[in-house]
Protein backbone atom coordinates (compact mmCIF):
# COMPACT_ATOMS: atom_id res chain seq x y z
CA UNK A 1 0.00 0.00 0.00
CA UNK A 2 1.11 3.56 -0.79
CA UNK A 3 2.07 5.49 2.49
CA UNK A 4 1.14 9.05 1.16
CA UNK A 5 -2.23 7.86 -0.15
CA UNK A 6 -2.69 6.36 3.74
CA UNK A 7 -2.09 9.64 4.99
CA UNK A 8 -3.70 11.66 2.14
CA UNK A 9 -6.92 9.61 3.30
CA UNK A 10 -6.19 10.05 7.26
CA UNK A 11 -6.36 14.24 6.61
CA UNK A 12 -9.47 13.67 4.49
CA UNK A 13 -11.40 11.90 6.49
CA UNK A 14 -9.87 14.07 9.71
CA UNK A 15 -11.33 17.32 8.22
CA UNK A 16 -14.71 15.67 6.52
CA UNK A 17 -15.81 14.17 10.01
CA UNK A 18 -14.66 17.42 11.27
CA UNK A 19 -16.80 19.70 9.00
CA UNK A 20 -19.54 16.66 9.42
CA UNK A 21 -19.41 16.87 12.95
CA UNK A 22 -19.61 20.47 13.00
CA UNK A 23 -22.65 21.02 10.95
CA UNK A 24 -24.59 18.57 13.25
CA UNK A 25 -23.63 20.08 16.06
CA UNK A 26 -24.70 23.63 14.83
CA UNK A 27 -27.79 22.69 13.37
CA UNK A 28 -28.99 21.02 16.73
CA UNK A 29 -27.75 23.88 18.40
CA UNK A 30 -30.38 26.08 16.52
CA UNK A 31 -33.11 24.16 16.79
CA UNK A 32 -32.12 24.12 20.85
CA UNK A 33 -32.94 27.47 20.71
CA UNK A 34 -36.85 27.19 18.78
CA UNK A 35 -37.46 24.77 20.93
CA UNK A 36 -36.59 26.88 24.14
CA UNK A 37 -38.52 29.37 22.83
CA UNK A 38 -41.80 27.72 22.10
CA UNK A 39 -41.40 26.26 25.85
CA UNK A 40 -41.50 30.44 26.47
CA UNK A 41 -44.52 30.87 24.54
CA UNK A 42 -46.29 28.31 25.96
CA UNK A 43 -45.66 30.30 29.19
CA UNK A 44 -46.90 33.26 28.26
CA UNK A 45 -49.88 32.04 26.69
CA UNK A 46 -50.40 30.68 30.14
CA UNK A 47 -50.26 33.87 31.71
CA UNK A 48 -52.63 35.21 29.17
CA UNK A 49 -55.09 32.82 29.86
CA UNK A 50 -54.99 33.74 33.45
CA UNK A 51 -55.17 37.28 33.13
CA UNK A 52 -59.28 37.81 32.37
CA UNK A 53 -59.75 35.52 35.10
CA UNK A 54 -57.93 37.45 37.51
CA UNK A 55 -59.37 40.59 36.67
CA UNK A 56 -62.69 39.53 36.33
CA UNK A 57 -62.76 38.05 39.66
CA UNK A 58 -61.24 41.68 41.11
CA UNK A 59 -62.51 43.90 38.90
CA UNK A 60 -65.64 44.26 40.99
CA UNK A 61 -64.11 45.45 44.29
CA UNK A 62 -61.51 47.45 42.42
CA UNK A 63 -63.94 49.33 40.32
CA UNK A 64 -61.96 53.05 40.56
CA UNK A 65 -59.04 51.18 38.88
CA UNK A 66 -59.63 51.33 35.43
CA UNK A 67 -56.44 52.13 33.80
CA UNK A 68 -54.50 49.42 35.04
CA UNK A 69 -56.93 47.78 33.49
CA UNK A 70 -56.92 49.41 30.26
CA UNK A 71 -53.04 48.70 30.09
CA UNK A 72 -53.30 45.10 30.68
CA UNK A 73 -55.56 44.85 27.60
CA UNK A 74 -53.82 47.14 25.73
CA UNK A 75 -50.74 44.87 25.98
CA UNK A 76 -52.46 41.46 25.89
CA UNK A 77 -53.90 42.54 22.37
CA UNK A 78 -50.52 44.19 21.00
CA UNK A 79 -48.66 40.15 22.07
CA UNK A 80 -51.58 38.65 19.97
CA UNK A 81 -51.00 41.23 17.37
CA UNK A 82 -46.60 40.79 17.57
CA UNK A 83 -45.06 38.27 14.10
CA UNK A 84 -41.90 37.62 14.84
CA UNK A 85 -40.05 36.88 18.00
CA UNK A 86 -38.55 39.80 19.52
CA UNK A 87 -42.29 42.04 18.99
CA UNK A 88 -43.39 39.35 20.90
CA UNK A 89 -40.89 39.29 23.73
CA UNK A 90 -41.55 42.98 24.23
CA UNK A 91 -45.48 42.53 24.07
CA UNK A 92 -44.97 40.32 26.91
CA UNK A 93 -42.58 42.60 28.81
CA UNK A 94 -45.27 45.30 28.95
CA UNK A 95 -48.18 42.75 29.86
CA UNK A 96 -45.36 41.91 32.47
CA UNK A 97 -45.38 45.84 34.06
CA UNK A 98 -48.76 45.86 33.81
CA UNK A 99 -49.85 42.76 35.51
CA UNK A 100 -46.93 43.84 38.28
CA UNK A 101 -48.37 46.74 38.35
CA UNK A 102 -52.11 45.06 39.48
CA UNK A 103 -50.50 42.86 41.71
CA UNK A 104 -49.12 46.04 44.04
CA UNK A 105 -52.20 47.81 43.57
CA UNK A 106 -54.43 44.98 44.90
CA UNK A 107 -52.77 45.01 47.71
CA UNK A 108 -54.83 48.07 48.91
CA UNK A 109 -57.36 45.70 49.16
CA UNK A 110 -57.73 43.37 51.93
CA UNK A 111 -60.87 41.94 51.26
CA UNK A 112 -59.36 40.73 47.93
CA UNK A 113 -56.56 38.89 49.75
CA UNK A 114 -59.05 37.15 51.79
CA UNK A 115 -61.03 36.07 48.66
CA UNK A 116 -60.86 32.11 48.13
CA UNK A 117 -61.14 32.35 44.48
CA UNK A 118 -58.24 35.23 44.22
CA UNK A 119 -55.95 33.39 46.22
CA UNK A 120 -56.35 30.17 43.95
CA UNK A 121 -55.42 32.78 40.86
CA UNK A 122 -53.11 34.06 42.93
CA UNK A 123 -50.94 31.02 43.10
CA UNK A 124 -51.68 29.94 39.55
CA UNK A 125 -50.32 33.58 38.41
CA UNK A 126 -47.41 33.20 40.94
CA UNK A 127 -46.19 29.64 39.59
CA UNK A 128 -46.69 30.89 35.83
CA UNK A 129 -44.49 33.66 36.59
CA UNK A 130 -41.74 31.58 38.30
CA UNK A 131 -41.75 29.20 35.04
CA UNK A 132 -41.55 32.18 32.67
CA UNK A 133 -38.46 32.90 34.37
CA UNK A 134 -37.31 29.43 34.50
CA UNK A 135 -37.95 29.26 30.91
CA UNK A 136 -36.31 32.37 30.24
CA UNK A 137 -33.39 31.51 31.67
CA UNK A 138 -33.07 28.30 29.67
CA UNK A 139 -33.39 30.11 26.70
CA UNK A 140 -30.57 32.39 27.69
CA UNK A 141 -28.60 29.45 28.35
CA UNK A 142 -29.39 27.60 24.95
CA UNK A 143 -28.49 30.63 23.41
CA UNK A 144 -25.32 31.50 24.81
CA UNK A 145 -24.24 27.77 23.92
CA UNK A 146 -24.66 28.48 20.30
CA UNK A 147 -23.20 32.22 20.29
CA UNK A 148 -20.08 30.42 21.98
CA UNK A 149 -20.19 27.73 19.23
CA UNK A 150 -20.16 29.30 16.65
CA UNK A 151 -17.62 32.48 17.40
CA UNK A 152 -15.05 29.91 18.32
CA UNK A 153 -12.15 28.80 16.12
CA UNK A 154 -12.68 27.07 13.78
CA UNK A 155 -16.25 26.38 14.18
CA UNK A 156 -16.84 30.43 13.06
CA UNK A 157 -15.58 29.52 9.18
CA UNK A 158 -18.05 26.82 8.98
CA UNK A 159 -20.60 29.22 10.93
CA UNK A 160 -20.17 31.64 8.64
CA UNK A 161 -20.31 29.91 5.81
CA UNK A 162 -23.50 28.31 6.72
CA UNK A 163 -24.98 31.75 7.48
CA UNK A 164 -25.17 31.17 11.16
CA UNK A 165 -25.28 34.61 13.24
CA UNK A 166 -25.39 35.34 16.97
CA UNK A 167 -28.60 35.04 18.54
CA UNK A 168 -30.03 38.14 21.07
CA UNK A 169 -30.12 37.01 24.37
CA UNK A 170 -33.95 37.49 26.24
CA UNK A 171 -33.56 40.53 28.31
CA UNK A 172 -35.82 41.90 30.61
CA UNK A 173 -36.64 45.38 31.25
CA UNK A 174 -35.27 47.04 33.94
CA UNK A 175 -37.03 46.08 37.48
CA UNK A 176 -38.91 42.78 35.63
CA UNK A 177 -36.20 40.17 35.62
CA UNK A 178 -37.53 38.80 39.00
CA UNK A 179 -41.32 37.49 38.96
CA UNK A 180 -43.78 39.63 40.62
CA UNK A 181 -44.13 38.78 44.26
CA UNK A 182 -47.59 37.38 44.87
CA UNK A 183 -47.45 38.23 48.84
CA UNK A 184 -50.84 36.75 50.21
CA UNK A 185 -49.54 36.26 53.56
CA UNK A 186 -48.54 39.71 55.02
CA UNK B 1 -4.10 6.18 36.69
CA UNK B 2 -2.96 9.60 35.19
CA UNK B 3 -5.98 9.56 33.47
CA UNK B 4 -8.19 9.18 36.26
CA UNK B 5 -6.10 12.14 38.09
CA UNK B 6 -6.87 13.87 35.03
CA UNK B 7 -10.51 13.35 35.43
CA UNK B 8 -10.35 14.90 39.23
CA UNK B 9 -8.20 17.65 38.31
CA UNK B 10 -10.77 18.79 35.37
CA UNK B 11 -13.76 18.70 37.53
CA UNK B 12 -12.21 20.04 40.28
CA UNK B 13 -11.71 22.62 37.61
CA UNK B 14 -15.05 22.77 36.21
CA UNK B 15 -16.39 22.83 40.18
CA UNK B 16 -14.43 25.95 40.39
CA UNK B 17 -15.95 27.82 37.60
CA UNK B 18 -19.36 26.73 38.17
CA UNK B 19 -19.07 28.20 41.63
CA UNK B 20 -18.22 31.61 41.13
CA UNK B 21 -21.16 31.59 37.78
CA UNK B 22 -23.92 30.15 40.14
CA UNK B 23 -26.47 32.81 42.01
CA UNK B 24 -25.73 31.38 45.02
CA UNK B 25 -27.11 27.92 44.56
CA UNK B 26 -24.90 25.41 46.06
CA UNK B 27 -25.88 21.24 45.36
CA UNK B 28 -26.54 19.57 49.31
CA UNK B 29 -24.88 16.65 47.77
CA UNK B 30 -25.78 13.37 46.07
CA UNK B 31 -29.45 12.19 47.36
CA UNK B 32 -29.05 8.84 48.91
CA UNK B 33 -32.61 8.21 48.91
CA UNK B 34 -35.95 9.87 48.61
CA UNK B 35 -35.36 11.77 51.75
CA UNK B 36 -32.30 13.86 52.45
CA UNK B 37 -32.10 15.59 55.45
CA UNK B 38 -28.88 18.10 55.54
CA UNK B 39 -30.00 19.92 58.70
CA UNK B 40 -30.64 16.48 60.79
CA UNK B 41 -34.66 17.34 61.41
CA UNK B 42 -36.09 14.02 61.06
CA UNK B 43 -34.95 11.15 63.75
CA UNK B 44 -33.78 8.37 61.30
CA UNK B 45 -37.26 6.08 62.16
CA UNK B 46 -38.92 9.28 60.71
CA UNK B 47 -36.52 9.54 57.95
CA UNK B 48 -37.30 5.42 57.32
CA UNK B 49 -40.92 5.95 57.59
CA UNK B 50 -40.87 8.50 54.62
CA UNK B 51 -38.19 7.05 53.30
CA UNK B 52 -40.50 3.59 52.95
CA UNK B 53 -44.26 5.14 51.82
CA UNK B 54 -41.92 6.77 48.70
CA UNK B 55 -40.02 4.25 47.54
CA UNK B 56 -43.62 2.04 47.54
CA UNK B 57 -45.28 4.84 45.91
CA UNK B 58 -42.65 4.90 43.49
CA UNK B 59 -43.48 1.59 42.83
CA UNK B 60 -46.88 1.53 42.74
CA UNK B 61 -47.40 5.17 40.43
CA UNK B 62 -43.23 5.27 39.16
CA UNK B 63 -43.54 8.84 40.21
CA UNK B 64 -40.71 9.87 42.42
CA UNK B 65 -41.21 12.51 44.78
CA UNK B 66 -38.48 13.88 46.41
CA UNK B 67 -37.49 15.33 50.26
CA UNK B 68 -34.75 18.03 50.71
CA UNK B 69 -34.32 19.92 54.24
CA UNK B 70 -31.37 22.08 54.09
CA UNK B 71 -30.31 24.55 56.52
CA UNK B 72 -30.27 27.98 54.59
CA UNK B 73 -30.24 28.84 51.24
CA UNK B 74 -27.10 31.50 51.39
CA UNK B 75 -29.04 34.58 49.66
CA UNK B 76 -30.54 32.52 46.72
CA UNK B 77 -34.40 32.52 46.34
CA UNK B 78 -36.10 29.16 47.14
CA UNK B 79 -37.78 29.29 43.43
CA UNK B 80 -34.22 29.54 41.84
CA UNK B 81 -32.79 26.91 44.55
CA UNK B 82 -35.47 24.23 43.98
CA UNK B 83 -35.08 24.47 40.60
CA UNK B 84 -31.77 24.10 40.55
CA UNK B 85 -31.60 21.20 42.39
CA UNK B 86 -34.41 19.52 40.58
CA UNK B 87 -32.54 19.50 37.67
CA UNK B 88 -29.32 18.75 39.95
CA UNK B 89 -31.05 15.81 41.01
CA UNK B 90 -33.16 14.89 38.03
CA UNK B 91 -35.94 13.78 39.93
CA UNK B 92 -38.61 11.63 38.04
CA UNK B 93 -38.39 9.34 34.84
CA UNK B 94 -36.99 10.59 32.05
CA UNK B 95 -39.50 10.60 29.63
CA UNK B 96 -42.72 11.31 31.99
CA UNK B 97 -40.81 14.13 34.36
CA UNK B 98 -43.08 12.94 36.71
CA UNK B 99 -41.06 14.03 40.07
CA UNK B 100 -41.94 15.77 42.75
CA UNK B 101 -39.60 17.69 44.94
CA UNK B 102 -40.28 19.35 48.57
CA UNK B 103 -37.79 21.71 49.60
CA UNK B 104 -37.37 23.23 53.08
CA UNK B 105 -35.13 25.98 54.08
CA UNK B 106 -34.74 25.94 57.70
CA UNK B 107 -32.92 28.80 58.42
CA UNK B 108 -34.72 31.20 56.00
CA UNK B 109 -38.35 29.42 56.92
CA UNK B 110 -39.29 28.70 53.41
CA UNK B 111 -40.55 26.03 51.68
CA UNK B 112 -41.60 24.78 48.61
CA UNK B 113 -43.09 22.05 46.49
CA UNK B 114 -41.64 22.00 42.98
CA UNK B 115 -43.26 20.03 40.27
CA UNK B 116 -42.18 18.41 37.31
CA UNK B 117 -43.29 18.85 33.51
CA UNK B 118 -45.09 15.77 33.83
CA UNK B 119 -47.55 16.39 36.83
CA UNK B 120 -48.35 19.70 36.28
CA UNK B 121 -51.90 18.86 35.36
CA UNK B 122 -52.27 16.35 38.44
CA UNK B 123 -50.53 18.84 40.88
CA UNK B 124 -51.46 22.00 39.83
CA UNK B 125 -49.88 25.31 41.11
CA UNK B 126 -52.87 25.88 43.53
CA UNK B 127 -52.98 22.57 44.74
CA UNK B 128 -49.13 23.16 45.63
CA UNK B 129 -50.12 26.25 47.41
CA UNK B 130 -52.66 24.71 49.72
CA UNK B 131 -50.34 22.14 50.44
CA UNK B 132 -47.61 24.33 52.01
CA UNK B 133 -50.16 27.18 53.34
CA UNK B 134 -52.89 24.24 54.91
CA UNK B 135 -50.68 21.72 55.74
CA UNK B 136 -46.98 22.67 55.84
CA UNK B 137 -47.23 25.77 57.71
CA UNK B 138 -49.34 24.95 60.83
CA UNK B 139 -46.99 21.95 61.62
CA UNK B 140 -43.99 24.08 60.91
CA UNK B 141 -44.94 26.70 63.13
CA UNK B 142 -45.38 24.51 66.16
CA UNK B 143 -42.12 23.08 64.81
CA UNK B 144 -43.45 19.29 63.77
CA UNK B 145 -41.66 19.30 60.64
CA UNK B 146 -42.34 15.67 60.95
CA UNK B 147 -45.95 16.01 60.50
CA UNK B 148 -45.79 19.04 58.16
CA UNK B 149 -43.42 16.36 55.81
CA UNK B 150 -45.61 13.58 55.86
CA UNK B 151 -49.06 14.85 55.50
CA UNK B 152 -47.89 16.63 52.99
CA UNK B 153 -46.84 13.86 50.98
CA UNK B 154 -50.08 12.59 51.94
CA UNK B 155 -51.60 15.13 49.67
CA UNK B 156 -49.58 15.04 46.99
CA UNK B 157 -49.99 10.76 46.77
CA UNK B 158 -53.21 11.73 46.56
CA UNK B 159 -53.63 14.51 43.84
CA UNK B 160 -51.59 12.30 41.95
CA UNK B 161 -53.67 8.92 42.35
CA UNK B 162 -55.59 7.89 39.30
CA UNK B 163 -53.26 9.73 36.97
CA UNK B 164 -50.12 8.01 36.45
CA UNK B 165 -51.00 4.20 35.67
CA UNK B 166 -48.56 1.96 37.12
CA UNK B 167 -46.41 0.47 34.62
CA UNK B 168 -44.40 -2.75 35.36
CA UNK B 169 -41.44 -2.08 33.51
CA UNK B 170 -39.43 -0.10 35.28
CA UNK B 171 -37.52 2.13 33.00
CA UNK B 172 -33.29 2.19 33.68
CA UNK B 173 -32.19 4.07 36.51
CA UNK B 174 -29.34 4.74 34.82
CA UNK B 175 -28.71 7.92 32.44
CA UNK B 176 -26.51 7.01 29.48
CA UNK B 177 -25.04 10.07 29.42
CA UNK B 178 -21.75 8.71 29.32
CA UNK B 179 -21.46 5.65 30.90
CA UNK B 180 -17.50 4.88 31.77
CA UNK B 181 -18.12 1.61 32.87
CA UNK B 182 -19.44 1.26 29.36
CA UNK B 183 -16.74 2.94 27.29
CA UNK B 184 -14.35 0.78 29.56
CA UNK B 185 -16.36 -2.43 28.68
CA UNK B 186 -16.17 -1.46 24.84
CA UNK B 187 -12.70 -0.71 25.32
CA UNK B 188 -11.75 -4.06 26.67
CA UNK B 189 -13.43 -5.68 24.37
CA UNK B 190 -11.98 -4.00 21.26
CA UNK B 191 -8.60 -4.24 22.93
CA UNK B 192 -8.58 -7.87 23.06
CA UNK B 193 -10.50 -8.05 19.53
CA UNK B 194 -7.43 -5.82 18.43
CA UNK B 195 -4.60 -7.86 19.86
CA UNK B 196 -6.23 -10.67 18.27
CA UNK B 197 -5.78 -9.35 14.75
CA UNK B 198 -2.45 -6.96 14.98
CA UNK B 199 -0.64 -9.90 17.35
CA UNK B 200 -1.54 -12.50 14.25
CA UNK B 201 -0.65 -9.80 11.76
CA UNK B 202 3.45 -9.51 10.64
CA UNK B 203 3.82 -5.50 10.53
CA UNK B 204 3.56 -3.14 13.11
CA UNK B 205 2.24 -0.05 11.39
CA UNK B 206 -1.20 -1.37 11.60
CA UNK B 207 -1.08 -0.26 15.25
CA UNK B 208 -0.54 2.75 14.29
CA UNK B 209 -2.91 3.28 11.49
CA UNK B 210 -6.09 1.82 13.81
CA UNK B 211 -4.36 4.46 16.24
CA UNK B 212 -4.81 7.29 14.17
CA UNK B 213 -7.93 5.87 13.17
CA UNK B 214 -9.33 6.01 16.79
CA UNK B 215 -8.32 10.10 16.98
CA UNK B 216 -10.31 10.64 14.22
CA UNK B 217 -13.21 9.30 16.06
CA UNK B 218 -11.91 10.97 19.38
CA UNK B 219 -12.07 14.04 17.82
CA UNK B 220 -15.35 13.61 16.06
CA UNK B 221 -16.64 12.81 18.89
CA UNK B 222 -15.51 15.50 20.92
CA UNK B 223 -15.63 18.00 18.18
CA UNK B 224 -12.63 19.97 19.16
CA UNK B 225 -9.51 19.87 16.54
CA UNK B 226 -6.89 20.42 19.05
CA UNK B 227 -8.43 17.43 21.15
CA UNK B 228 -8.49 15.38 18.08
CA UNK B 229 -4.83 16.18 16.90
CA UNK B 230 -3.60 15.66 20.86
CA UNK B 231 -5.50 11.96 20.21
CA UNK B 232 -3.48 11.56 17.30
CA UNK B 233 -0.30 11.82 18.47
CA UNK B 234 -0.67 10.01 21.51
CA UNK B 235 -2.67 7.33 19.99
CA UNK B 236 -0.45 6.71 16.90
CA UNK B 237 2.63 6.14 19.23
CA UNK B 238 0.68 3.76 21.64
CA UNK B 239 -1.00 1.75 18.74
CA UNK B 240 2.13 1.22 17.21
CA UNK B 241 3.48 -0.05 21.06
CA UNK B 242 0.87 -1.98 21.37
CA UNK B 243 1.19 -3.95 18.36
CA UNK B 244 4.60 -4.32 18.43
CA UNK B 245 4.17 -5.95 22.00
CA UNK B 246 1.20 -8.56 20.96
CA UNK B 247 2.99 -9.42 17.81
CA UNK B 248 5.61 -9.95 19.60
CA UNK B 249 3.98 -11.57 22.58
CA UNK B 250 1.95 -13.86 20.20
CA UNK B 251 5.11 -15.19 18.66
CA UNK B 252 6.98 -16.13 22.24
CA UNK B 253 3.69 -17.64 23.06
CA UNK B 254 2.90 -19.70 19.74
CA UNK B 255 6.38 -20.72 19.71
CA UNK B 256 5.33 -22.00 23.27
CA UNK B 257 2.54 -23.66 22.32
CA UNK B 258 0.23 -21.55 24.19
CA UNK B 259 -1.03 -17.60 23.53
CA UNK B 260 -1.60 -15.59 26.50
CA UNK B 261 -5.48 -15.37 27.60
CA UNK B 262 -5.81 -11.89 26.68
CA UNK B 263 -4.68 -12.01 22.91
CA UNK B 264 -6.75 -15.15 22.46
CA UNK B 265 -10.13 -13.69 24.14
CA UNK B 266 -12.07 -13.83 27.11
CA UNK B 267 -15.41 -13.28 28.54
CA UNK B 268 -15.91 -9.67 30.00
CA UNK B 269 -19.40 -8.74 32.34
CA UNK B 270 -20.30 -6.24 34.41
CA UNK B 271 -23.06 -6.18 37.62
CA UNK B 272 -24.85 -3.48 39.36
CA UNK B 273 -25.39 -3.45 43.00
CA UNK B 274 -28.49 -3.11 44.12
CA UNK B 275 -30.31 -0.23 46.59
CA UNK B 276 -31.05 3.57 45.44
CA UNK B 277 -29.69 4.46 42.67
CA UNK B 278 -30.48 8.03 41.70
CA UNK B 279 -33.52 9.40 40.17
CA UNK B 280 -34.62 8.75 36.79
CA UNK B 281 -33.99 11.90 34.94
CA UNK B 282 -36.84 13.81 35.09
CA UNK B 283 -37.00 17.96 34.49
CA UNK B 284 -39.02 20.77 35.94
CA UNK B 285 -40.02 23.89 34.51
CA UNK B 286 -41.33 25.72 37.70
CA UNK B 287 -44.29 24.99 38.39
CA UNK B 288 -45.33 24.78 41.54
CA UNK B 289 -45.96 27.05 44.77
CA UNK B 290 -43.53 28.28 47.68
CA UNK B 291 -44.58 29.76 51.13
CA UNK B 292 -42.94 30.72 54.30
CA UNK B 293 -43.75 29.86 57.75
Amino acid sequence: MNKTLIIIGVVVLLVGGYIWSTYNRLISANEAIDNQWAQVETQYQRRFDLIPNLVESVKGVMSQEQKIFGELADSRSRYSGASDASQKAEAATQVEGALSRLIAIMENYPELKSAENVQTLMAQLEGTENRISVERKRYNDVVQNFNVTIKRFPTNLIANQLGYSAKNYFEAEDGTETAPKVDLQK
Amino acid sequence: MKLKIAQILFLCLGFFAYANFANAYYNPGQPDGFVNDYSSTLTSEQKQLLENKLTQFERDSSNEISIAIINDLQDDTIENFAEKLFKDWRIGKKDKDNGVLILVAKENREMRIEVGYGLEGTLTDAQSNWIINKIMKPAFQSNDFYKGINDATDKIIAATKGENIPNLETSPKQNFNFDWEMVFGIGFFGLMWLSAILGRSKSWWLGGAIGAILGIIMGIIKGFLYFGITSLAILIPLGLLFDFIVSKQYRTGKSRGHVPWWIGGGRWGSGKSGGFGGFGGGMSGGGGSSGKW
